[in-house]
């Protein structure tokens, strides 16, 4: 495009040169480029009736006005924020160590042992060591060191009732017997109350099904009487609409 | 005397939210119309007004004085309504109500013009719109600039961030299509003579 300043001698320069019409229409120009365009405004047709249609445009547009808005817009303060901690307390995490504690409540009562190996997750409480065949290695080794432990006993009853004259041979088998019958009573027990909080555990999730399908119930039959109503109430509308219309012909004939 | 822009910014950079406040409601409507006029949606303009303001607030510390104060709103309603156009993909929208309800029109407009004028001004301010609508952006935003803000060639180029010929390019170019569009809708061009 040609220069602002224009050419008054060049009339196709001048009428070429969209820019210098654009400053001109919004009067951005400078004062001697816009005398000369004023010279060809006076001999140029083509270039007085566009920046006619031109300026009757910018009028026309000057009409659009935006819609009135609730705006009101104002910057308040924001409050402080707290220090992120970087440990957030929520109820999730209640439920999770609550769970943890179960299961870890659980397993100590149950004797549980819980493996990951190349069989995959194993699982196993106490009552049936003595049939897990996979446990035999482990079971060897406790029975390893009950023995290493009953050999020891031995041994210190032995020396003791060499110290001792009132002491007799029998006090170590004695000793021995009595360590296995606390052993057992531990497992026993053990056993029990595993099986307690087995049954109760049942007891408690049956319970819970029979509220929820006490509930589901209450919930079907809620909903059956309020559709009956429904179409009792629009059934009554329409008998009401059909004999008042039956009365409105009966009327006019 | 009402503050300058330039002495309420300095006054907001020191901390002094009612002098940004000032700010605010002195540029809300501009701001807001800006918007409107360049995506068209009412709702959606006024949400950009509202994030332009937040979003100057934020980074009023940044605001080194170099532009106006004005035009550096602008440029954050400008970018933030080419994330718009882009995040929505599509055209302005003009919302235009489809009916003229004359008596509203009469209590908002001057008292010297008819009824028939308001209502020709009401239908030709719906042309306007839409041939808007249909511009390319940057041929609109230039001729909204200038036409309805009053910005000067280079402070357009400034905020377009291109060169000055090219503005009065755009400028050539959106006329002539409006001036083109608003003949065939049958718009007289003898308006406003």
């Amino acid at each position: 495009m040609a220069n602002d300043r224009g050419n008054p001698a060049g009339r196709i320069d001048m009428c070429d040169s969209k820019e210098l019409l654009v400053s001109f229409l919004y009067d951005e120009i400078d004062p001697v480029a816009k005398r000369n365009f004023q010279q060809h405004l006076a001999t140029c047709v083509e270039c007085r009736d566009e920046l006619a249609e031109l300026g009757a445009t910018r009028a026309q547009i000057a009409t659009w006005t935006p819609p009135d808005a609730d705006l009101g817009f104002r910057i308040i303060r924001e409050a402080e924020s707290p220090k992120r901690r970087w440990f957030h307390w929520s109820p999730a995490w209640g439920f999770a160590a609550a769970a943890m504690l179960v299961v870890a409540a659980s397993g100590a009562i149950a004797n549980l042992h819980i493996t990951y190996g190349s069989d995959g997750l194993t699982v196993r409480t106490g009552w049936n060591h003595a049939v897990d065949a996979q446990a035999g290695a482990t079971n060897v080794d406790w029975k390893a060191k009950a023995q290493e432990l009953d050999r020891r006993l031995v041994d210190l009853e032995r020396a003791q009732s060499q110290q001792s004259v009132v002491r007799t041979a029998s006090a170590s088998d004695l000793s021995e017997q009595r360590v296995r019958e606390i052993v057992g009573q531990s497992e026993t027990r053990q056993q029990r109350m595993v099986s307690a909080r087995l049954a109760d555990m049942m007891r408690e999730y049956d319970a819970q099904r029979r509220l929820d399908l006490v509930a589901i119930g209450q919930g079907m039959s809620r909903l059956q009487t309020s559709s009956g109503a429904d179409l009792k109430q629009t059934r009554d509308l329409l008998q009401r609409y059909l004999v008042r219309t039956a009365l409105e012909e009966k009327e006019e004939k | 005397m009402p503050s300058t822009d330039e002495e309420l910014v300095a006054r907001s950079m020191g901390g002094d939210l009612d002098s940004f406040n000032q700010l605010v409601l002195r540029w809300e409507r501009p701001i807001y119309a800006l918007a409107y006029r360049v995506i068209g949606r009412e709702e959606d303009a006024r949400d950009v007004a509202q994030e332009t303001f937040l979003r100057a607030f934020r980074a009023l510390k940044g605001f080194k004085g170099q532009a106006k104060f004005s035009s550096w709103l602008y440029r954050i309603t400008l970018n933030l309504c080419r994330d718009w156009i882009r995040r929505e993909r599509r055209t302005p929208l003009v919302q235009a109500p489809e009916g003229v309800d004359v008596i509203e029109l009469a209590g908002e407009e001057a008292p010297s013009e008819t009824v028939e004028e308001l209502v020709s001004r009401h239908e030709l301010g719906r042309a306007v719109a839409k041939a808007m609508s249909q511009l390319p952006e940057e041929q609109r935003t230039a001729i909204i600039l200038k036409e309805y803000h009053g910005l000067t060639f280079q402070e357009i180029a400034d905020l377009l961030d291109c060169p000055l010929s090219t503005v009065k390019t755009r400028l050539y170019q959106g006329l002539t299509v409006l001036r083109k569009q608003l003949r065939e809708a049958g718009v007289e061009s003898t308006f406003g003579k």
